[in-house]
């Protein structure tokens, strides 16, 4: 990790020191044990401030829409599926953008490695290698890298960047999208869905981390948001509304979520919302073959047409 | 305002729904009190505001164009922009609405005794001027007040409120009425010309002299200079500001410049007051 | 007096019986306080996520009934005057309780759903024997054993708590639980207790409200949102934020009327119906937000609406932490200090 901290370093450096680039979008150390910052470089000082680990959660294609100047980012597979998604929608100008792509095994699951210490304060890590080490005051816990990653990470199939200018990091083992967590909810009867689903959503207090997070999101004013009409109550102790929320933006997101899992990081109440995305990703796959941000031309699954579409919601086939 | 629950809006009937503009984007509202405890137990002044409710839509807030002369009625001026003052244009006469108030500060009525006052108005923010001229020339106070200058203009005729108001002020010796339309129109035999030109024409002297602003931001931001000119300090010039609020009660937190709220501490500042404030409206 | 743990799940079981009693509760791995049916459920000595200012101030509370028919107006407001008992709350959130008193109780104005559960509820906090590394509540004029706020304080002395009444409220509210009185030793150890639990988290504060008198224009706020997301988790989970907004729920003629928390992060917060926002973008709210919390509410309420829970920092998704904002504040140039 130190090694590739220090490639992106220099990268970012010379970037900017050669004036190729105006900002260089990446992570700074975080404050917090198991926390990297989004960190934004300007000069060649700050970046050296730059890092690399296994904290970087943000997906940082978040902060590259609609930018006037000329910008590189330090992006892992899913920022970059995002980035390509946003250029297709024209919310990035690949023109202004430089990417130094970085092969990603997954990030660390803050709230898993709380659990694991079982309440106690992590106060400091150690990695080292595929073990890391959580301590705090009377606690010293070793666990593998590999036990404590998001979901999200675990399933992702896009280690390394389908686009850059530059890549940083060994080439990861290919691997397939696994759906296993979702094929495990389909096969539960409609009553224990719509429970689980009404347990989740029950949590939820309306803070929309989950739709700021997600660099898919940015329409100028959401559904939830607008008042004549109101759409929905705005009541966070209403489940049901909450539901036709996160189902709504899972529509919104078919065939342009890029499966990154930022909404579920961001969600300070824990709710599972990668279960609704990645069940529109997966129906995506299944019916048209399509998974979003792979292919830079290509166009965005749902805003094309061919006539031998499969069509099961409109007609038996 | 209900003395118990300052969030309970007490019940007014809906007795006049009066298109008050060429363009229908304006209405005008008379309501009278349903209790007789709540009318009197409604005391205000001019400047002040109140939540209008419409059953089943919510409420917004709305200067009080009426003054506390004219006893048992209460008037609003109402633009049609949102879901409330939309669903206020449709109401039938006879309808019960909702009113919560009086809310927030007023025009200095008291310290203004003894000295001359100019108001200057733009568009339909001549709600609360409305009540303040009304006030002011009620002949038990009138004495108590120098002369009083209005200047109020309006992009055309058919956008001027209140026509036959300011038809009577500009016939009466105790006011110089000035009305002004922006350019010239067919029918229209007044004066023509922007506010802040026509202020400078008309030249009120500063001495002694306090002048109360209201308007679009556009038309404040040329009169102040002209007023400056003219000899206006910050201290003499006092106007009344829109913000986003809901409650109306200092509470709920967005209608805020630096730390005062203006919809308790405000709507009405002296321009000495908002130069100490932050530039956030 | 002492209460043993042991004993704690038959106390609460008892309240119950008497009063709608809030304790911190687990589910799912997150701790809020919610109503409790039986002491069993409670958690004392856990910090919630959520803090209890819901307990006054709920997320969504109907405000008003109202319906509008042939036989005129009927309205019905819903006021909550039920004794509640609120058991293990934080002294930084027992602290935040008071500070919103100023707001929702002005020199002008009362809000009387908040005064009246307010009145009703009595607060029992559990001092923080071990403050979290985001805890910064002694730099902010607080301490893990802080009373303000409290109706009894407990200090967790091992396989007991000790009791102290804070108010007369408290007085009494002990007097009828019947417990024994602490002896010497058990007095010795909650004091030994309070002296020992130390924060590891400080930042400075002291003259940051002047500092900030002078900070409006500063270009300190360009940089300072850079990261934010602009979601409302930070005021959501923060004890003192209190902004909410109003809505009608109705059909036809028959609604009520909603009070939600609402955030100064959103951009529709501030808009204008003309289309006009004086808060157009992440600087001018994360400044309010600053501003607010470290200027605006010490001007009005001599007090900073920041007790140092350390939630922000915990839930923000991007780690964007209040510690660093008010060292950074602090550090800025304004000019007004050369002479």
């Amino acid at each position: 990790m130190q090694k590739l901290t220090k490639e992106i370093q220099d990268t970012a450096k010379k970037l900017l020191e050669e004036n190729k680039v105006d900002l260089v979008v990446g992570f700074a150390k975080g404050s917090l044990p198991l926390r990297s910052t989004p960190y934004f470089a300007r000069t060649a000082e700050q970046a050296e401030e730059l890092v690399w680990n296994q904290f970087c959660e943000n997906n940082l294609a978040n902060y590259l829409k609609k930018r006037e100047e000329k910008v590189a980012v330090v992006a892992k597979g899913c920022d970059i599926r995002a980035i390509v998604a946003l250029i297709k929608e024209n919310q990035i100008n690949r023109d202004n953008l430089y990417i130094i792509g970085v092969t990603c095994q997954g990030m660390i699951d803050r709230n898993k490695a709380d659990e694991l210490v079982n309440g106690k304060e992590i106060l400091e890590t150690e990695t080292n290698g595929e073990e890391i080490v959580l301590k705090g005051k009377d606690l010293e816990q070793k666990a593998k890298v590999e036990e404590l990653l998001y979901d999200t990470c675990t399933r992702c199939a896009y280690g390394n960047p389908v686009i850059y200018d530059e890549l940083i990091g060994e080439e990861q083992p290919a691997k397939e999208p696994n759906f296993e967590d979702i094929e495990k909810f389909e096969a539960l009867s409609a009553e224990e869905r719509a429970q689980y689903l009404a347990k989740e959503m029950e949590k939820c207090i309306r803070c929309y981390a989950c739709r700021n997070a997600c660099p898919m999101c940015y329409c100028d004013t959401c559904f939830v948001d607008e008042s004549t009409p109101q759409w929905i109550s705005k009541r966070a102790n209403s489940a049901k509304d909450n539901l036709i929320f996160q189902g709504v933006r899972v529509f919104h997101q078919l065939g342009r979520c890029a499966d990154c899992g930022a909404c579920e990081r961001a969600c300070p109440m824990g709710i599972n919302l990668s279960l609704l995305t990645r069940k529109g990703v997966k129906d995506v796959k299944e019916t048209y073959g399509y998974e979003a941000g792979l292919n830079p031309d290509d166009k965005p699954v749902l805003s094309d047409f061919e006539t031998d579409d499969p069509q099961p919601f409109l007609m038996k086939e | 305002m209900n003395k118990n629950n300052p969030y309970l809006p007490i019940p007014m009937r809906l007795v006049k729904n009066f298109c008050e503009t060429e363009d229908k984007l304006i209405h005008t509202f008379d309501l009278e009190f349903v209790n007789k405890e709540d009318q009197e137990n409604f005391k205000y002044l001019p400047g002040q505001f109140a939540e209008l409710m419409v059953y089943g839509q919510g409420e917004a807030p709305f200067g009080i164009a009426s003054s506390p002369n004219e006893p048992g009625i209460l008037k609003f001026s109402v633009a049609k922009v949102g879901v409330v003052s939309k669903a206020l244009h449709l109401l039938e006469e006879g309808s019960t609405v909702g009113v919560r108030g009086p809310l927030g500060n007023w025009y200095p009525v008291e310290d203004l005794k003894g000295k001359n006052i100019v108001i200057i108005g733009g568009g339909f923010a001549f709600t609360t001027l409305r009540s303040t001229i009304q006030y002011l020339l009620d002949p038990v106070r009138r004495g108590d007040y120098g002369d009083i200058t209005v200047v109020y203009g309006a992009r055309n005729p058919g956008l001027l409120l209140y026509k036959e108001e300011l038809q009577e002020w500009e016939n009466r010796d105790d006011i110089n009425m000035v009305t002004t339309i922006d350019r010239p129109a067919e029918g229209w035999e007044g004066r023509t010309g922007f506010v802040p030109a026509v202020v400078e024409e008309v030249a009120p002297s500063a001495e002694n002299t306090v002048c109360i602003i209201c308007g679009p931001p556009v038309m404040i931001k040329f009169t102040q200079p002209v007023l400056e000119k003219l000899g206006f300090t910050p201290e003499q010039i006092i106007m009344s500001l829109e913000m986003r609020m809901k409650c109306g009660l200092g509470m709920c937190g967005r209608c805020n410049i630096g730390s005062k709220y203006v919809c308790k501490d405000g709507p009405v500042f002296t321009l000495e007051q908002l130069k100490k404030l932050p530039n956030e409206y | 007096m002492i209460i043993n743990k042991s004993e704690i799940a038959g106390l609460l079981d008892n309240l119950v019986k008497e009063y709608r009693v809030y304790a911190p509760v687990q589910k799912d791995g997150i701790v809020t306080f919610e109503q409790i049916n039986e002491g069993t459920q409670a958690k004392p000595g856990a910090t919630s996520k959520k803090p209890p200012k819901e307990i006054l101030f709920p997320q969504s509370e109907e405000l008003f009934n109202y319906q509008v028919d042939s036989q005129g107006l009927r309205m019905e407001d819903k006021i909550d005057d039920t004794k509640s008992v609120a058991f293990g709350v934080r002294p930084c959130d027992a602290k935040s309780m008071m500070l919103l008193d100023n707001v929702f109780h002005n020199d002008e104005y009362e809000d009387v759903y908040y005064t009246t559960r307010r009145k009703n509820t009595l607060i029992i906090s559990v001092g923080c024997n071990q403050p979290a590394s985001t805890c910064f509540c002694t730099s902010v004029g607080s301490s893990p054993f802080d009373t303000d706020g409290s109706d009894v304080l407990l200090t967790d002395i091992g396989d007991s708590y000790l009791a102290e009444a804070i108010t007369e409220q408290g007085k009494e509210f002990l007097c009828k639980l019947n417990l024994p009185a602490s002896d010497d030793q058990a007095k010795t150890k909650a004091e030994e207790t309070k002296k020992q639990a130390q924060l590891t988290s400080e930042v400075d504060t002291t003259g940051i409200k002047e500092k900030l008198d002078d900070m409006f224009d500063h270009p300190y706020w360009e940089s300072l949102y850079e990261k934010c997301l602009g979601c409302g988790a930070c005021t959501y989970l923060c004890p003192t934020c209190h902004c909410f907004d109003i809505a009608d729920e109705a059909k036809d003629c028959a609604g009520c009327r909603v009070r939600n928390w609402d955030s100064c992060m959103f951009p529709l917060f501030t808009l204008h119906g003309s289309g006009h926002n004086p808060r157009t973008s992440g600087k001018e709210r994360w400044r309010q937000r600053a501003m607010h919390k470290f200027n605006y509410f010490v001007e009005r309420y001599n007090a900073s609406a920041c007790v140092g829970c350390g939630r922000c920092i915990k839930n923000c998704p991007v780690n964007l932490d209040i510690r660093q904002v008010i060292a950074d504040i602090k550090a800025q140039d304004t000019g007004s200090e050369v002479s």
